[in-house]
């Protein structure tokens, strides 16, 4: 094991079973972790000049696509195909309920959902950047169906 | 030892330390009784001393501590204990200890005292820094537990979890903190003004494993306690989130979506190699290992619903097997350290999210919480206690409880308080 440089004392530690049966003797010295703390205060780095701003919505524990959102993407579809040369990112999220990481999981595969339909519709892979934050970042605060169905989403930008 | 799972209510608010307020909300109803005679020493030193030992040992759950009026005329002179006495106040054992302050150090002896047996079953000695008050009372009262409740205590193990300060505009401040297992002495390990999620704690305890969206992007990071020296695991342009460390501290399990989907791959960290684990139309996650380190667990949505999947690592292209079958929702599945069960995310008919655990010998599912979106639960490595997120209000904050029945909670001073983490045993 890799001993800590900064363990200040070594950690002794001695059980001794007296003769008189079932007596426990022991000695042992306290350990002292040193922490050091990190701070990051870079942002992630700001995509271009919005181009697209759509928004599309999904169901409670669902990745496909509702006929409302399709009507959506097809505006997405027109945009890009008169500016081939823009990356759109494809962000996706979940609400609040559920595990953090199947979340994530599951905003990946909403952005997904839109990248597939946007590639049927004759957008090229290397146009989109799908990626998603799970529940990490709601658009609306709140416990209730009327946030929750804001927050299930996927953000095109 | 598993003792009965419901319990007399009992309120016993405690000092608050740190900036997490520990709060004891129930005990067990069959508690061993104890007197522990205030360890003498100067007033600056024992008077904390005295109080750490005993809120550790109350938070077990498990110990009814005599309160200290009631101890004043029992003086012991000379080590002769009155044993009849102790009896007749119905205590089970007696601890008696002292402090002796050097220069630079503080010594702590203390003796614990069968009363039934009428006979000494241990003489202890820790020692530290006049600054390691905390520290020294923690090693008694994990002593003291493990004599009289006969498994190891974690009073001195150390907690990770996530804190989110809120403000306006959604310019949240995210800090990955550190602290005792009582919540006090707590540090910053990560402050971010982007997400931080899954902390993991390396088997020795020296080490972090987190996922951070710093770059915009999910990525997991390891991180070295003492410096501060951190590391993305995986120069890959890809999201990677999940990890858990082998038990042997060689490896780290991951989630990658290079794929466009959630696979899980494991990373040998020495040299970096990574071997895919599953491969499925579906979202694979949440890896977990188990005490022995050769199975994992993990969710996946490959039925329809994210359920709960066991994979042997040490047969040659074994099939995951299901292991949860009671609801649509079973998620981020860990082992009990002793593998008698596992410990997991459940969401009921009336679609709230609780605690559940699973014995590898029963048919059924045992429900262990029961506010509306409890998560990310983390066992103590005795397996007796559990530490898990709940939403009061529309407040996040920690919750815990023993598997003897006791609960308590960790309220935050600031912000939301998540994903709790356990450490190893330290000692």
């Amino acid at each position: 094991m890799n001993k800590s440089i900064n363990t200040f004392f070594a950690l002794t530690m001695l059980i001794l079973l007296s003769a008189c049966s079932s007596l426990q003797v022991t000695e042992e010295s306290v350990s002292n972790q040193a922490v050091a703390g990190v701070s990051i205060s870079q942002k992630s780095t700001a995509t271009q000049a919005v181009l697209a701003n759509a928004v599309v919505y999904f169901e409670y524990d669902q990745y496909t696509l509702t006929s409302k959102s399709i009507q959506a993407l097809k505006g997405v579809v027109g945009l890009m195909k008169r500016n081939p040369k823009i990356i759109l990112s494809l962000e996706g999220h979940a609400d609040e309920r559920g595990t953090r990481e199947y979340n994530l999981a599951l905003g990946q595969r909403r952005a997904e959902s839109v990248a597939n339909y946007l590639i049927a519709n004759g957008i090229k892979r290397n146009q989109l950047v799908s990626k998603s934050y799970g529940e990490e970042r709601p658009l609306s605060l709140g416990s209730n169906d009327s946030a929750w169905s804001k927050n299930r989403r996927v953000e095109i930008k | 030892m598993k003792k009965n799972i419901l319990l007399s209510l009992l309120f016993l608010p405690l000092a608050c330390f740190g900036e997490l307020f520990l709060e004891i909300t129930k005990g067990s109803d069959d508690p061993f009784k104890v007197a522990i005679i205030p360890f003498a020493g100067s007033e600056k030193i024992s008077k904390p001393l005295n109080e750490v030992i005993r809120n550790d040992l109350n938070r077990t759950g498990e110990f009814s501590l005599l309160g200290t009026k009631l101890l004043l005329p029992l003086i012991i002179e000379d080590g002769d204990i009155n044993y009849q006495d102790w009896s007749l106040l119905g205590m089970d054992y007696l601890v008696a200890g002292s402090i002796l302050q050097g220069q630079s150090s503080v010594d702590v002896n203390y003796d614990i005292y069968d009363i039934q047996k009428r006979k000494k079953i241990r003489s202890s000695k820790v020692f530290g820094l006049p600054s390691q008050i905390r520290q020294l009372a923690h090693y008694t009262s994990d002593g003291i537990y493990e004599s009289i409740a006969g498994i190891k205590g974690i009073a001195s193990t150390r907690l990770l979890y996530v804190n989110e300060i809120k403000s306006k505009k959604f310019n949240s401040n995210y800090r990955l903190m550190l602290a005792d297992s009582d919540g006090a002495n707590e540090k910053t390990l990560l402050s971010s003004s982007e997400p931080i999620i899954s902390p993991a704690w390396s088997p020795d305890g020296q080490k972090v494993a987190y996922v951070s969206f710093e770059t915009g992007l999910a990525k997991v990071y390891i991180q070295d306690i003492a410096t501060g020296k951190r590391e993305s695991v995986l120069s890959k342009d890809t999201q990677i989130s999940s990890p858990a460390w082998s038990p042997d501290g060689k490896y780290l399990s991951l989630t990658l979506y290079q794929d466009g989907n959630a696979e899980i791959y494991i990373l040998r960290l020495r040299d970096k190699t990574l071997t895919r684990m599953t491969n499925q139309f579906a979202i694979d996650t949440e890896s977990s290992w188990s005490p022995k380190g050769n199975k994992i667990l993990f969710t996946s949505g490959r039925s329809g619903s994210p359920q709960i999947y066991e994979l042997n690592l040490r047969r040659l292209n074994s099939k995951a097997k299901r292991i949860s079958f009671e609801g649509t929702y079973n998620a981020k599945a860990a082992y009990l350290p002793n593998e008698e069960g596992i410990i997991f995310v459940h969401r009921s008919r009336d679609g709230l999210f609780h605690i559940a655990m699973k014995y590898k010998k029963e048919n059924f599912i045992r429900i262990l919480t029961e506010a509306k979106m409890d998560e990310s639960p983390s066992v103590a490595p005795n397996g007796n206690m559990v530490i898990y997120g709940i939403t009061e209000g529309d407040q996040s904050m920690l919750a815990g409880f023993s598997l003897s029945g006791a609960s308590f909670k960790l309220p935050a001073a600031q912000g939301e308080v998540r994903e709790p983490a356990w450490s190893n045993f330290l000692r």
